[in-house]
């Protein structure tokens, strides 16, 4: 097990390196030059031989000019930045400079990275509770007509994209009988305390984490269905039906705690992704998250900004493809992940 | 015919009725090929025949509609934006029906005079939130009108006394009457205006002693006229910005202080005109022998001028199009023919046309019967967005863009995800441990960043077609590993059956073993996840072009369609901007995926077990 374990973070090491380096040759083919853009301020105060000098000057302390592996290797912390020495990169907690925001990326993604938490533990917690009941419920009472029902309405509810979804809820919840803000994430300019500041928030987050909830509904239904319907299809349920025992003990006792082995991989496969946060709602709420902060980076060209989010992104799924492949045997011994 | 209403039925009861049916021993464990039972099990699922259906309809919808309705990339029209669905905006109220005495035609709306002096507006007549034009101020109802004109937001009507009224659109002067008319009003007295017309935000008036108004707004409009031509107007034309005057001596002018397309007035109008007219961009004239003069910025063909067969003495312009009454009581038409404006209908030619009222996209034309005749805009289906575009346009070539893009990366990633994981799965050792990291590596690629990546980085360098093209290639690309690792797993279980063991004796060779003997027996789950995938690759585009990442308008698609929707006053007031395309787009998954659900169970050997 931990050989495999050893490997399998080895591996995980090996592709995110290959991703990033893929990255940062992909973000290096947008035209920009950020010695020029340093230097925009001071352009008209300078004669233009005294501006060329100074321009080649910073070009080459930035090291714009060198290869483009060197670079990378400054960029993840392998080699040492060119004007100071030392080793200055993602390795060593250096993300870069965010020019839309005007502030080192370390700064920017923490308190946005609070909000996308917040947000999608409230989908998380609200969306397990409502699937796995419905779930079993389906599963025991397969091909009955509240099954079909719900089967129906799952394949409506995954094959709906989440911005039409977004859409009609506004439309319902905001515009037509003005429950909830339209967006936004707070009222602007009241400084609430305390309770006020949590009930505002409340009153905020709400139409959002309805929707995240509602358009997650459909894949983990029919999951926790398949799970169970696997489970009730085995052969000690048939004893534990001989046995006499009460069905309720059967389906929750006996059914569920097995069915449960390969939902609670997706679960905690699914706890990692709290951290991404849906770039759709996000932008359309304008909540401040890791998802609209994303968007804005591209929007605005903000590339170290975006590089830095898309490395984050990319390291929540290669860690969560991880856990959840480990998961397999931790919570069943039988799997042996490793063989 | 019994035997046909036998298998109507049985299509019927295949589809919604209910399939319990008593089977004896015999039928009920008859011996089926899998392909029947498959297509037994599908056809009896009412869900998937449903789902298929409709899916066919949408597709049937997107595939053929573009044909018919064209779409024209640069087309957008700043006076029919935001309507609402409707077919009505030519329907006469039932009132004014036969008691026609003038019709003015707007931009989406109608205003009419009846013989009794009532005003009447019809059509879409909400300007903004706060102006709508069907609220006739209390005056203009209570006073006789006999004339009224309709610029692009407001309306301009002429009593009996010679009173003006204006309403609608009033912040940029439009309502600001001259002087002289304000005074003559104010003290009773008759100005004998005899014409009203209405342009961009300006109106003009003129009195049958050759006195010429002109009052609006002065930034857009020259409203100015010159002094030699003061008390000798007969008649005025309004373009959009601009107007000619004719003159009691029968020659026409351009009484502005600009210099524009319309100020170098040609030879041949010098003298002997009797009727003048004007399109938003072009103006015309006609002569005693009927010859016809257009001039201006000609851009819809409104200088060819139809062959006719009796002498035009009338002419009347719509915003594009012209409109000739002949001696002879029939009508001609030419210019632009767009919302049919320059297709008249059969039974105008067989009445004898006493007069026409034309404007914008619609023509009124009065029969000596006093009926009405109608052609031109009737209206949108599905209405019109911010920029004036028929919806029902959009979302058929939409859909034809958002469907292709589904289909063809489906098929890239297919193909790529089928043969690496064919290969993969057959040789496996290093070749499986290299395909599966690669794997990896591109599952490793977050996959909505990425993409937004790649467009927005390559995306801005090329055209709107390659735009569309890179969407495909991307797509496909990106979305490979799910079937990759599929087709693996299939071949790793079918690769140690008999049968390829036996294929292996026999001494085929490998490929052939891949493709021919193992391939055909995963058919099913690659038609499974082609189906769902296709679902999956329509909504990751949509989602992509609704951030604006994927592709880009002009270009329409289900997806960017929706863009301009995420703000409360479209969702509220315009909903039909956003209801439509996102219904179609959402009936369209919902039914693909609905298929291949019914397939995969049809497929599935459990779900025949009884």
């Amino acid at each position: 097990m931990k050989k495999y374990i050893v490997k399998r973070i080895f591996y995980m090491i090996f592709v995110f390196l290959i991703v990033s380096v893929l990255m940062y040759l992909l973000y290096n083919l947008i035209p920009s030059d950020p010695a020029r853009a340093e230097l925009e301020g001071i352009k008209t105060q300078l004669r233009p031989e005294e501006y060329e000098q100074r321009y080649r000057n910073l070009r080459d302390r930035m090291g714009l000019d060198d290869p483009i592996l060197l670079r990378y290797a400054r960029w993840m912390g392998f080699a040492p930045e060119k004007e100071s020495g030392e080793l200055n990169g993602m390795l060593q907690g250096y993300f870069g400079y965010s020019n839309f925001f005007k502030k080192d990326v370390s700064d920017v993604l923490p308190v946005r990275m609070k909000n996308t938490v917040l947000i999608n533990i409230f989908v998380t917690f609200l969306a397990l509770a409502i699937t796995i009941p419905l779930g079993i419920v389906c599963a025991v009472r397969k091909n009955g007509k509240f099954d079909n029902s719900i089967q129906f309405l799952t394949i409506i509810g995954y094959s709906i994209p989440i911005y039409i979804i977004s859409l009609v809820f506004i439309w319902l919840f905001a515009v037509t009988l003005r429950w909830f803000p339209v967006s936004g994430m707070e009222t602007p300019g009241a400084n609430y305390e305390g309770m006020r500041a949590f009930l505002d928030r409340v009153y905020y987050l709400t139409l959002p984490v309805l929707i995240l909830t509602f358009a997650s509904l459909g894949g983990m239904t029919r999951y926790v269905r398949t799970a169970m319907i696997d489970a009730l299809g085995m052969d000690y349920i048939r004893t534990a039906r001989a046995k006499g025992l009460r069905e309720k003990v059967v389906i929750y006792s006996h059914a569920w705690r097995n069915a449960l082995l390969p939902v609670i991989t997706v679960i905690i496969g699914w706890f990692i992704t709290i951290f991404s946060g849906s770039v759709i709602v996000e932008t359309t709420f304008t909540l401040n998250g890791m998802g609209q902060v994303y968007y804005l980076a591209l929007r605005n060209s903000d590339y170290e900004l975006a590089l830095a989010t898309q490395m984050f992104y990319c390291a929540v799924s290669l860690i969560g493809q991880l856990i959840m492949d480990l998961s397999y045997g931790l919570v069943d011994p039988r799997v042996r992940v490793d063989k | 015919m019994e035997k046909k209403n036998k298998n109507k039925s049985s299509l019927f009861s295949r589809l919604f009725g209910n399939r319990k049916k008593e089977m004896s021993f015999l039928e009920e464990e008859q011996v089926q090929s899998p392909g029947r039972i498959v297509l037994r099990n599908f056809l009896h699922n009412p869900l998937g025949m449903t789902g298929l259906i409709v899916f066919l309809v949408i597709f049937a919808f997107v595939m053929i509609a573009p044909r018919y309705i064209k779409l024209d990339l640069s087309y957008q029209d700043n006076t029919q934006v935001n309507v609402p669905p409707t077919m009505s905006l030519m329907e006469l109220p039932k009132e004014l029906q036969g008691h026609v005495a003038d019709i003015a035609p707007g931009t989406t709306f109608s205003v009419g005079v009846s013989d009794t002096g009532k005003v009447y507006t019809w059509g879409y007549t909400r300007i903004t939130d706060t102006i709508d034009l069907s609220q006739i101020p209390e005056e203009v109802q209570q006073a006789r009108i006999v004339k009224t004109a309709t610029g692009y937001d407001h309306v301009v009507a002429l009593d009996e006394n010679g009173g003006i009224y204006v309403w609608g659109n009033e912040r940029l002067g439009q309502a600001r009457l001259p002087q002289e008319i304000k005074s003559a009003m104010r003290k009773g007295e008759n100005l004998k205006i005899k014409q009203i017309e209405a342009g961009y935000q300006f109106s003009a008036a003129v009195t049958e002693d050759g006195q010429l108004f002109l009052w609006g707004n002065s930034n857009m409009a020259d409203v100015n006229l010159r002094r030699e031509y003061e008390g000798q107007v007969e008649k005025v034309a309004l373009t959009t910005y601009s107007y000619i005057a004719l003159l009691k001596d029968g020659s026409v002018v351009y009484g502005g202080l600009q210099k524009n397309a319309f100020s170098d007035v040609p030879q041949e109008v010098a003298s002997g005109i009797v009727d003048i007219s004007s399109t938003g961009s072009t103006v015309a004239a006609i002569d005693k022998e009927g010859k016809i003069t257009v001039w201006g910025n000609v851009s819809y063909g409104e200088d060819e001028i139809p062959a006719m067969d009796s002498k035009p003495v009338k002419i009347y312009g719509g915003l594009n199009h012209y409109t000739a009454l002949l001696e002879n009581g029939d009508v001609v038409t030419w210019g632009s023919d767009v919302h049919n404006v320059s297709s008249i209908p059969a039974s105008v030619h067989q009445e004898k046309i006493t007069q026409i009222f034309s404007g914008f996209y619609q023509n009124y034309a009065l029969t000596e019967s006093g009926e009405i005749e109608t052609w031109g805009l009737k209206g949108y289906l599905l209405g019109t967005d911010d920029l004036g575009r028929d919806l029902l346009n959009r979302i058929a070539n939409g859909g034809r863009v958002t469907m292709t893009v589904g289909a063809i990366a489906v098929v890239i990633s297919l193909a790529i995800g089928i043969i690496l994981g064919g290969i993969a799965g057959y040789f496996g050792g290093w070749i499986d441990m290299f395909v599966m990291r690669v794997a990896e590596v591109v599952g490793g690629l977050p996959f909505l960043p990425f993409a937004m990546i790649l467009s927005a980085i390559i995306g801005t360098r090329i055209s709107v077609e390659q735009r569309m093209y890179l969407i495909m290639v991307v797509l496909g690309v990106l979305s490979w590993p799910a079937t990759c690792r599929l087709i693996r797993a299939q071949i790793l279980s079918q690769r140690e059956q008999e049968f390829v063991v036996a294929a292996k004796a026999m001494g085929v060779k490998e490929g052939a073993i891949v493709f021919r003997h193992i391939l055909p027996n995963v058919l099913s789950m690659i038609l499974v996840t082609a189906t769902l995938d296709f679902a999956t690759c329509m909504l990751t585009e949509s989602t992509l072009s609704y951030l604006g990442f994927g592709i880009t308008p002009p270009t329409p698609t289900w997806g960017n369609m929706l863009t301009s929707a995420n703000n409360s006053v479209v969702i509220q007031q315009f909903w039909w901007r956003w209801v439509f395309p996102a219904a179609i787009f959402g009936i369209c998954t919902i039914c693909i995926n609905l298929v291949g659900d019914a397939l995969r169970s049809a497929f599935d050997p459990k779900s025949a077990e009884r």
